[in-house]
């Protein structure tokens, strides 16, 4: 994890004041290392080496059964989830990659709002197209 | 003499003088994470963020295309995305083991007011990483029908 001395959205809180939006992207970030973590590896390894080179079958390799699993509403809630969260984390994380390869503006607001708000833009995205794609179905 | 005559060191502290004083700072050179092989694994570390982000954002295309008619779905099966997937896999790999680890540091519980070794909460994590990935890859390959 990054250093604690800086916070994901930059800036010291005020002494006496609950820290709120700090609390707010410390939570985005931690939460989205831990599943980008334990989440990601398996689907990168399955849906991206193992099936494509028909090692196993998976199911987004079949119209019918992709669309099926991508219908349950607690499998879209998981996909959500997995892509959404994770990209706090990658914000943060690329912010001060910038920063420590000597691009000190990107500790500024103006990088902040980019960072981030690609991620909530992604966040959105997924939501999206969650939603468009496959009908729920509770069957 | 009087005590004047030699400013004391510690002039200032706590009081908010001393507050305009400019701080030397070293230059670090461009190349400094290439110096040593701990301050290139922690450019890794933080890069490692890229490549997830990229193979996610392929995720959603892949989840966009249920969308198409069953005439128009055709699943990936180039070597380059293969191979692309395949560097994706060994950053992600290298963002588990580090991030994981860190869980020693960073969680801190007790039972029965004992504190548990950070080594056996690391253990749960790499547990939980174990456990969600057969659970996951259960489900993928169980609905391949």
């Amino acid at each position: 994890m990054s250093e604690p001395a800086h916070g994901p959205a930059g800036g010291r809180p005020h002494a006496g004041k609950p820290a709120y939006t700090h609390l707010f992207w410390w939570f985005m970030f931690a939460q989205g290392g831990v599943i980008a973590a334990i989440l990601v590896p398996v689907h990168i390894l399955l849906q991206g080496v193992l099936g494509p080179l028909g090692v196993v079958d998976t199911a987004d390799r079949h119209y019918a059964s992709w669309n099926t699993l991508l219908g349950n509403p607690l499998v879209k809630l998981y996909l959500l989830v997995l892509i959404a969260f994770p990209f706090f984390h990658f914000a943060h994380r690329l912010r001060y990659l910038l920063v420590d390869l000597g691009i000190p503006s990107a500790r500024g607001t103006v990088a902040q709002v980019v960072f981030y708000g690609a991620a909530v833009a992604v966040t959105l995205l997924a939501l999206a197209i969650l939603l468009t794609t496959a009908p729920i179905s509770l069957g | 003499m009087t005590g004047e005559a030699i400013p004391s060191p510690h002039k200032g502290e706590g009081k908010g003088e001393g507050s305009s004083t400019r701080v030397y700072r070293r230059p670090v050179p461009a190349g400094w994470w290439a110096r040593r092989s701990h301050y290139f694994w922690y450019i890794v570390r933080e890069f490692t963020a890229l490549p997830m982000a990229l193979w996610l954002l392929w995720l959603l295309i892949d989840i966009r295309s249920a969308a198409v008619r069953p005439v128009n779905f055709h699943p990936q099966t180039s070597i380059a995305f293969v191979a692309f997937s395949v560097v994706c896999l060994a950053f992600a790999l290298y963002h588990s083991f580090t991030f994981l680890s860190l869980a020693g540091v960073i969680i801190h519980v007790k039972v029965l007011d004992r504190p548990v070794p950070s080594r056996l909460i690391v253990l749960s994590q790499f547990a939980l990483w174990a456990v969600a990935s057969i659970v996951i890859g259960f489900v993928l390959i169980w609905f391949a029908r």
